[in-house]
């Protein structure tokens, strides 16, 4: 791209963190990043609108039958879609709900008929309803990451996302595995490229990436039942905390 | 070289004159695990440790290492050998570091690697605590350790020192070593026989035995989608590996968008990713995009196809894929075991 790129940010159900977790670079940063791209859209930040977006970064799952006409206009006037931070990867923790019936009653007691709290039955990630090029998983997404997909695409280069699991970053951090201190973990099926920071800090990964390609998932419960003493209910529920959407049982709208 | 002998008292002294005065690496304990470290004092280097997270090869050939830095124009490589020293080196991984001398020079030698190896003195230490996964009593038997700079084994009072080079003939000046004795020679010599037989767990089969018997069963899909069928493909078995050297290389630009580096990171063929290879116009072919193909792959590695370049097998049976392995089906004797009986 010769010219500053128009990108804008987008916000779907989620609570805005990948947002402010990209104004966390700090000012001086954050304004040498300005001299490469023009945001021509931005909520957190500004109040400008406009049609024509070259990279349109949305943040957030689709959960409303209302976001659906709002994903498609975005998609129609963007060039690049990139979905970032779990919710719009994965539909992250808002897919909580997608296995059960009574979320609405056990969110908001007596309330949960209130019109305004309508839902669809599923959250599901924003790559169910359009089309999306590049993702920057996590809760929060990195920044660091998020950075390193824009500067291949100013480079005309297809940005390097991981595929591979979290593991690979605790070894090359030489980080104690948490079933070596008789913890759990979902290393073995969470997709990298975080750098393994919660690990490395004494607490287990809960996959908040979503799953590496090929997870074995039926290996993993046997690992949490087996190595780590959970039931095999719990062991069940461990895949769903950012991954709800995309077990085979939830992931259908 | 010479053998030299040193009491514990005076030993402890000679760390501390080393330390104060050269960049010393050695075994530490991290937690209920041990790991390679800087040592800054003494007491901190553990030479009763049984085995680390990751192998000493880290310490030249890091996990994440820099190769060049570009500024939009021009570029420079990111050479920069330190003077260092190793202590506490296990003979298994003075096995492994020896392959990868002889791996990294072949073809077109590595100077990243080579460079900061070259200015890298190792001391080996005599195994005091096995691993409870170790098997290096039957692994590649008949290789002797060799490459390393010097040995230490301690006896009851203090440490025979075994100087190979002059690099470690160097320290003996450090402190004050005299003459070891014959005595005491030979019961080093004796410790270190003796401890190969203490092995929890053994190969029963031979190097050329294991190798001829596991090439015969490439084709046996049975065998390694059974032995396969946990595997998460973390590749946990590759980065903890004391033998293994294949690294990814990427380039990362900073925020003026035009400097930046290429960088390389230990990879591992045991992911999926690993055999992804470019057709041209985004099309990607993986020649190994199965799990039971990329676990065949990492043990034909590690028993066969490297044995006549290395002089035996490429596993110098430290145990550490077998202890990271979440799923437990990563062990080499078991997998070997698996092999010979099928």
């Amino acid at each position: 791209m010769t010219q500053k790129p128009k990108v804008a940010f987008f916000d779907f159900s989620s609570c805005e963190g990948c947002q402010i977790e990209l104004t966390n670079f700090g000012d001086a940063d954050f304004l040498e990043l300005l001299n490469h791209i023009d945001i021509v859209e931005f909520r957190e930040a500004m109040s400008e609108k406009t049609d024509d977006i070259d990279i349109a970064c949305i943040e957030g799952s689709f959960t409303r039958e209302s976001e659906k006409d709002r994903l498609i206009a975005i998609r129609n006037r963007a060039k690049i879609v990139i979905a970032y931070g779990a919710c719009a990867h994965t539909a992250g923790i808002n897919a909580l709900k997608n296995h059960t019936t009574d979320f609405k009653k056990a969110v908001y007691g007596q309330d949960a008929d209130q019109p305004h709290l309508n839902s669809n039955d599923k959250a599901l990630p924003i790559s169910h309803v359009i089309k999306v090029d590049y993702f920057a998983p996590g809760c929060p997404m990195s920044k660091y990451e998020f950075l390193n997909i824009v500067s291949h695409l100013l480079h005309g280069k297809e940005p390097v996302i991981p595929t591979y699991p979290v593991c690979v970053e605790c070894k090359r951090n030489e980080t104690i595995c948490r079933y070596d201190v008789g913890d759990h973990c979902m290393g073995q099926v969470a997709m990298a490229g975080c750098g393994a920071p919660c690990p490395s800090q004494g607490i287990p990964c809960e996959a908040c990436r979503g799953f590496c390609e090929q997870a074995n998932l039926t290996a993993l419960e046997n690992t949490l039942i087996n190595k780590a003493g959970f039931s095999a209910s719990r062991a069940k529920d461990k895949l769903r905390m950012f991954t709800n959407a995309l077990l085979p049982d939830t992931s259908n709208p | 070289m010479n053998h030299h002998y040193i009491t514990l008292k005076d030993f402890n002294l000679f760390l501390t004159k080393l330390v104060n005065q050269k960049i010393v690496y050695g075994p530490v304990a991290r937690k209920n695990k041990f790991v390679f470290d800087l040592i800054s004092s003494p007491e901190q280097l553990r030479l009763d440790y049984d085995v680390t997270i990751l192998p000493p090869k880290k310490i030249f050939f890091p996990p994440k290492q820099h190769l060049l830095h570009f500024d939009g124009e021009s570029y420079k490589d990111c050479l920069d050998p330190k003077e260092q020293i190793i202590m506490g080196v296990h003979n298994y991984d003075i096995k492994a570091i020896d392959q990868l001398d002889f791996l990294f020079k072949e073809k077109n030698p590595d100077d990243h690697y080579l460079l900061n190896r070259r200015k890298t003195t190792i001391i080996g230490s005599n195994i005091q605590t096995i691993a409870a996964r170790s098997f290096w009593g039957s692994a590649g038997a008949g290789v002797e350790p060799k490459g390393h700079d010097g040995f230490l084994t301690k006896l009851k009072d203090g440490f025979v020192f075994e100087t190979r080079t002059k690099k470690a003939e160097n320290l003996v000046k450090f402190a004050k070593f005299i003459k070891a004795k014959k005595t005491q020679v030979e019961q080093a010599a004796q410790i270190n026989t003796a401890v190969k037989k203490k092995c929890p767990a053994k190969l029963a089969y031979s190097s050329a035995e294991i190798a001829i018997k596991t090439r015969l069963a490439f084709k046996n899909n049975e065998l390694w989608e059974r032995l396969s069928k946990d595997c998460f493909s973390c590749g946990s078995c590759n980065t903890t590996c004391a033998t293994c050297y294949c690294f990814d290389v990427q380039d990362s630009w900073n925020l003026d968008q035009k400097s930046g580096f290429r960088t390389r990171y230990w990879d591992s063929c045991m992911t999926v990713e690993f055999a992804k290879t470019s057709l041209g116009g985004g099309a990607v072919h993986n020649f190994r995009a199965l799990r039971r193909e990329r676990f065949r792959h990492r043990v034909m590695r590690k028993l066969v196809y490297l044995n006549d370049k290395l002089g035996g097998p490429a596993c110098v049976g430290c145990g550490r894929c077998a202890t990271a392995c979440t799923a437990d089906i990563a062990d080499p004797v078991n997998i070997v075991k698996e092999i010979m009986e099928a």
